[in-house]
């Protein structure tokens, strides 16, 4: 899977590089307009994450040109201009998903990866995790075969974690991804708690080996023992 | 008072003294032409009687007529020549002028008296009170129509321009033209409204532009800091040992970061860079923000109560949703362990939570960055927030606490009124 970093902030676009290729990804990264107009047109990307303030341009130009030449990249904005307003001109244009700074690195795996489940494997839109087989279209997850039934939250979660899998994910982003950014419940996260161990009891009843754990004091990984 | 009326009011007292004190001016001038005219008629009588005597030593026969009579007297000594005005006691009572002189006649002296009634001043003295009415009244009536009918229609530049003032908003991107005039006054102030809108308009736009730009220059760093705390909770044996620093580094950056989109938003609700013309089903959106908070609520042991009626408005979605997200997120956050939260939508928006923190500061309690003495989390923008947004749309907010509930109302009904009548 190909991705292609716009982004003219050098320490932004080294953290989403790392952590994209960390993924599995194959990132390709510039800094500017010129330099992503001209990998777009020789190269297709599955995805291509598109700052919008860039120094030489604005990013929707890059929208409008890949719409003109006729491409299919997944495109998800990343900005700081979260207005409602900028939002709606961007996915007009043409992007898949916005997504507002500062966000979370977890948070923008997960979207990337369903930009890429939609754009490529259209129709069948598994996640697999060893025994763990998640159909995003469906919203369905079976394991070793077995339907297992999740509540939408939990059903959120999993898909969350295995998108991020082999990552420590603290509380504070987790509760960012399954609540929403400006909810301001800072003092407590016992509710994600109490989702995180429903949803290891019934995984773990179902067959699979218990792959959340919790690392001290920070949150969760999801991952081999 | 209006202009018009007030220059009215000057303007007629000013023409009533004028032709007052004229009036008088004129009657006693030609007063006083037509005594002296008559004086002198007066004096030549006294001549040709003078004369008379000296020639025949007798007097003249009196002749009298209906203008003039002559009287004589005996005196006793040479007294001065001497003019005198008095009222005629007789039938038709009116004013007489008479000159009084002595003559000596075979060594006695007279006193002669020749009298002319003074009719002719008296009828001036009427025409001149008629006219001076008639001219009043005249100009009165031609002020009032020349200020009906003329003076709107001159004034009418300056009523359009008021209106424009009145119907311009900051968000429009160019400021409305002036409707032209060739009356110097107005198109003075047609074309310093316009330079000042024009200003307005720059300033405006900058501060726009700078507010954007400062969001985008104060996110990245926010973006570089949460990631790279990202990157250092893979280190697992070195966030092992930090864990908790690196936990409150990351609360902090949430903190800050939604401190700065709270103030962005309500620097842009104060300069009124939200339209609210959206349709907007408030009871989906309580209904919604209920159902995001129940997990949040669970966990504390809290109950949500709801009571909604359907209610549409036209408003913003947007505004709405943070309006009411945040009234319950605070009804969630400051509740105790197993207490309750209702909102009941009525008509009006009521969201009550129970609580052991004691009643809020009424007076301060909408201001920016006040928190109650134990509140520690939060930005204290939230409710500042939502005062911003009800004084925008019109709506009102109160607060209320009673028997250990904090209620905050929204009361909606003028806005609903506007939305029907449109």
């Amino acid at each position: 899977m190909k991705i292609l970093i716009v982004e003219d902030e050098p320490v932004l676009n080294k953290s989403i590089v790392d952590y994209l290729s960390s993924q599995q990804y194959l990132c390709e990264t510039v800094s500017n307009y010129r330099d992503a107009l001209d990998k777009t047109e020789c190269y297709h990307y599955d995805c291509i994450v598109l700052d919008l303030m860039l120094p030489d341009g604005d990013g929707l130009r890059l929208l409008q040109a890949l719409k003109k030449n006729g491409k299919t990249d997944g495109v998800i904005i990343i900005s700081a201009k979260a207005d409602v307003e900028d939002k709606i001109t961007g996915l007009s244009l043409g992007a898949d998903d916005y997504l507002g700074k500062p966000f979370h690195l977890p948070e923008l795996s997960v979207r990337v990866a369903a930009i890429i489940r939609r754009r490529t494997q259209q129709g069948n839109n598994l996640v697999q995790f060893e025994e763990i087989t998640v159909d995003a279209q469906a919203r369905a997850v079976t394991i070793n075969g077995t339907e297992l039934m999740l509540t939408p939250k939990e059903y959120e979660l999993l898909l969350y974690f295995i998108v991020n899998k082999n990552r420590v994910l603290s509380k504070n982003t987790i509760a960012a991804h399954m609540w929403g950014d400006d909810m301001d419940i800072a003092d407590n996260y016992d509710f994600i708690y109490a989702h995180i161990k429903n949803l290891r009891k019934k995984l773990v009843q179902a067959g699979a080996d218990d792959y959340i754990q919790s690392v001290y004091g920070m949150g969760y990984k999801f991952a081999h023992r | 008072m209006k202009l018009l009326d007030k220059y009215s009011r000057l303007n007629i007292t000013a023409t009533i003294l004028t032709f007052v004190i004229g009036s008088l001016t004129f009657y006693f001038l030609l007063n006083y032409i037509l005594v002296r005219e008559l004086d002198e008629r007066l004096q030549a009588e006294q001549d040709e009687v003078t004369a008379y005597v000296r020639t025949h030593n007798a007097l003249p026969d009196v002749v009298k007529t209906k203008d003039q009579y002559t009287t004589y007297e005996p005196a006793i000594s040479a007294a001065k020549t001497e003019f005198q005005t008095r009222k005629d006691t007789g039938r038709e009572a009116e004013n007489i002028r008479e000159i009084h002189f002595t003559t000596a006649v075979a060594g006695r002296y007279y006193m002669v008296t020749v009298g002319t009634p003074l009719e002719e001043t008296e009828a001036l003295q009427k025409v001149i009170i008629i006219v001076t009415l008639a001219m009043v009244a005249a100009i009165l009536l031609i002020g009032f129509l020349i200020n009906r009918v003329v003076i709107r229609r001159l004034w009418q530049p300056f009523y359009t321009t008021i209106e424009r003032v009145q119907q311009y908003s900051i968000t429009e991107q160019q400021a409305p033209a002036a409707a032209p005039t060739d009356i110097d006054e107005f198109a003075l102030l047609n074309r310093t409204i316009q330079e000042m809108m024009e200003r307005i308009q720059q300033d405006y736009h900058s501060l726009k532009k700078f507010t954007g730009q400062a969001a985008h220059e104060m996110q990245t760093p926010l973006a570089i800091i949460r990631m790279r705390l990202d990157a250092l909770l893979q280190q697992e044996e070195l966030a092992e040992k930090s864990a908790v620093n690196i936990a409150e580094i990351e609360q902090a950056v949430s903190r800050l970061s939604r401190l700065h989109q709270s103030l962005l938003l309500l620097t842009k609700v104060e300069n009124r860079q939200f339209v609210l013309n959206e349709p907007v089903s408030l009871d989906k959106i309580v209904a919604d923000k209920c159902a995001e908070y129940v997990d949040i609520a669970m966990a504390k042991g809290i109950t949500i109560r709801t009571d909604i009626q359907p209610l549409q408005l036209q408003f913003h979605q947007q505004l709405a949703e943070i309006t009411v997200s945040n009234l319950l997120s605070n009804a969630v956050k400051y509740n105790q362990p197993g207490g309750q939260v209702e909102l009941v939508l009525h008509g009006s928006l009521r969201v009550s939570n129970t609580s052991d923190r004691p009643a809020l500061d009424g007076a301060r309690l909408f201001k920016r960055f006040y928190r109650d003495s134990v509140a520690t989390e939060g930005t204290g923008l939230g409710l500042s927030l939502v005062k911003q947004i009800c004084d925008l749309a019109g709506y009102t907010i109160t607060y209320e606490f009673a028997n250990g509930r904090h209620d905050f109302i929204i009361n909606f009904r003028d806005n609903i009124s506007d939305f029907l009548q449109n």
